[in-house]
């Protein structure tokens, strides 16, 4: 007998699912609990996108169960799928007006309540501006203009589940900033349960309670470890590279693959005032702290770094951060030993 | 070249002095086109429909028989037609030989593989996305049928066009089917065939202009409806 407690809105059990014998997602165990937010990471084709469209009940995974608000949801009727909704990774406009298309879910759902009223209020949401856009058709839109009104689509249904497979994806800054935005004010209002995807691990730590690792279909690690994708270069000797963004490299030992995704220890960073010379570790960068919080871990402190593009947390005692006096907008060194990354 | 500047003067002059003959041949023929495209629209739109959506045994086949009678000739859907409601054939005690609704009967049947075959393309052609993203936000059932539909309808507004084409230029049918009487079953088509038959060329090009225009006419229609679209 499988126990589904009261706070879970997922309980995924023993899901198998693949497409003609070429992939398969694999996942033993899976709660997501009532109005938290879960963030999930990994490379293209991992299994997210396949996973996303198993939780949005889109598809039927080939074994297992899912438990959805407590019960089976095979069998069940379809009035469940009102209660989640899932931006694609590369969201479609219908082709109609930009107001036609927010307001197509409620009209899906028999509302037809002050439809001009809330889908003005869905604009304003992701910055858009009701009066230049209601009346515009699809295609004067420009990509990023076009994913704000995709995701205004979705938030104006004021979803149980909202799930977004990589929202912030091949987008301008100022769109993808308002989106999260967007989601972040919609997510405190109405206490929807976010399931997303993103390659932006920033915004990610910032907006999920927990994030976990997908590789090869598989859950492979919870996200409480810093996370660096590839891709990775060979460059001397055991050393592989990767480069950031002003053209700093992490160093790192050998990966799986180069795309392979490495995992690094929040305790196994080392923070200095000062940038520190003859020492063994390969990796010494330079970044900002961004932000300051309890850790988990007994009698620590989360300190967030932005290091040229990546972000890295590392847990340093109350007693270091004291004697380093480090506060948020400080610069800082950050260091750690190349055999420090674990590979998934 | 000069019974083609006659022709034009003649079309005018029919057109302008209200010819009942030439009126009835022009009403018989908008009816008998417009009528088929209405029966071939609300037959071929959900056959075209689930022959894309729809998955079952056979379905390869009957598209290949669907485009291939693409290029069905009118007298042979005349004569087929003729077989099955002539006084000896297996629909004749409905009298449909020489009537309006024979017509109509036969030109559906005539243009059926047009919609059923352009609106199966249609959907086949819209992004895969689309069906995911209709259901993420709640259509389900009849609601999803038709917001595809819908989202294809400049391909199936297409489809329509080319099907009202095929239907008010044939003339096999018209005259095998309706008989080409005088009042009654005389369509644009077979007016031209009889009068350029006894040397009134003139007159044959006054009507096919007549017919150009009308063609002209619908065809502006449905591009500003697709426009307001």
């Amino acid at each position: 007998m499988i126990e589904i407690d009261n706070t879970s809105l997922y309980r995924v059990i023993n899901i198998k699912h693949g497409y003609n014998n070429r992939f398969r997602l694999e996942i033993p165990d899976l709660t997501i609990n009532k109005g938290i937010s879960i963030g999930f990471i990994g490379s293209n084709g991992s299994g997210k996108s396949t996973l996303f469209r198993i939780l949005a009940f889109l598809e039927t995974p080939s074994e297992g169960t899912i438990f959805f608000n407590g019960k089976n949801v095979y069998g069940r009727p379809l009035s469940i799928k009102n209660d989640v909704t899932l931006l694609l990774q590369k969201p479609y406009l219908l082709k109609r007006s930009v107001f036609e298309n927010i307001v197509y879910g409620l009209k899906m759902r028999g509302e037809k309540k002050n439809l001009k009223q809330r889908a003005f209020e869905a604009l304003r949401w992701v910055g858009l501006s009701p009066e230049d856009f209601s009346q515009r058709r699809w295609f004067e839109l420009s990509g990023g203009e076009a994913q704000r009104v995709a995701i205004a689509s979705r938030l104006i249904l004021k979803p149980k589940v909202l799930i977004l497979d990589e929202p912030t994806s091949n987008i301008d800054q100022l769109s993808a900033s308002l989106i999260k935005e967007a989601i972040t004010a919609i997510r405190n209002r109405f206490n929807t349960t976010l399931i997303i995807s993103s390659h932006d691990h920033v915004w990610l730590n910032k907006v999920a309670d927990n994030i976990l690792i997908i590789h090869n279909g598989r859950i492979t690690g919870s996200g409480t470890e810093n996370i660096i994708e590839g891709p990775w270069y060979h460059d001397k000797d055991d050393l592989w590279i990767k480069t950031l963004l002003d053209g700093k490299k992490i160093f790192a030992t050998k990966p799986l693959n180069p795309d392979s995704i490495a995992l690094l220890n929040p305790s196994e960073i080392i923070i200095a005032n000062v940038k520190q010379s003859h020492i063994s570790a390969q990796n010494i960068l330079n970044g900002v702290i961004t932000s300051m919080s309890t850790a988990n871990e007994f009698e620590k402190i989360k300190v967030n770094v932005e290091i040229h593009g990546i972000s890295l947390a590392c847990n340093l005692t109350q007693h270091a951060v004291h004697e380093l006096k480090l506060l948020p907008g400080k610069n800082v060194w950050v260091i750690f030993k190349a055999s420090s990354l674990k590979w998934q | 070249m000069e019974y083609l500047i006659d022709g034009f003067i003649r079309a005018a002059q029919l057109l302008l002095r209200g010819n009942e003959e030439a009126y009835s041949t022009i009403w018989t023929t908008l009816k008998v086109s417009s009528l088929s495209i209405i029966f071939s629209l609300l037959l071929g739109l959900p056959s075209g429909f689930m022959l894309s959506y729809l998955n079952f045994p056979g379905k390869k086949q009957i598209r290949a028989v669907v485009d291939t009678l693409l290029a069905l000739p009118t007298v042979v859907v005349g004569i087929f037609i003729y077989g099955f409601i002539s006084k000896r054939g297996p629909l004749g005690e409905f009298n449909l030989l020489f009537t309006i609704s024979g017509i109509v009967a036969a030109q559906t049947i005539l243009i059926l593989p047009i919609v059923i075959s352009l609106t199966a393309s249609a959907i086949e052609g819209l992004d895969n996305r689309l069906m995911l993203t209709l259901i993420t936000l709640g259509a389900k059932g009849k609601q999803l049928v038709f917001s595809i539909i819908y989202e294809a309808r400049y391909a199936i507004f297409t489809a329509a066009v080319t099907a009202y084409g095929r239907a008010i230029s044939e003339v096999g049918i018209s005259m095998m089917i309706g008989g080409n009487i005088k009042w009654h079953t005389r369509t644009i088509t077979t007016a031209i065939a009889l009068e350029s038959g006894k040397g009134d060329f003139a007159m044959g090009i006054a009507l096919g202009i007549i017919l150009l225009s009308i063609a002209l006419f619908v065809n502006c229609s449905l591009i500003m409806l697709r426009r307001k679209a």
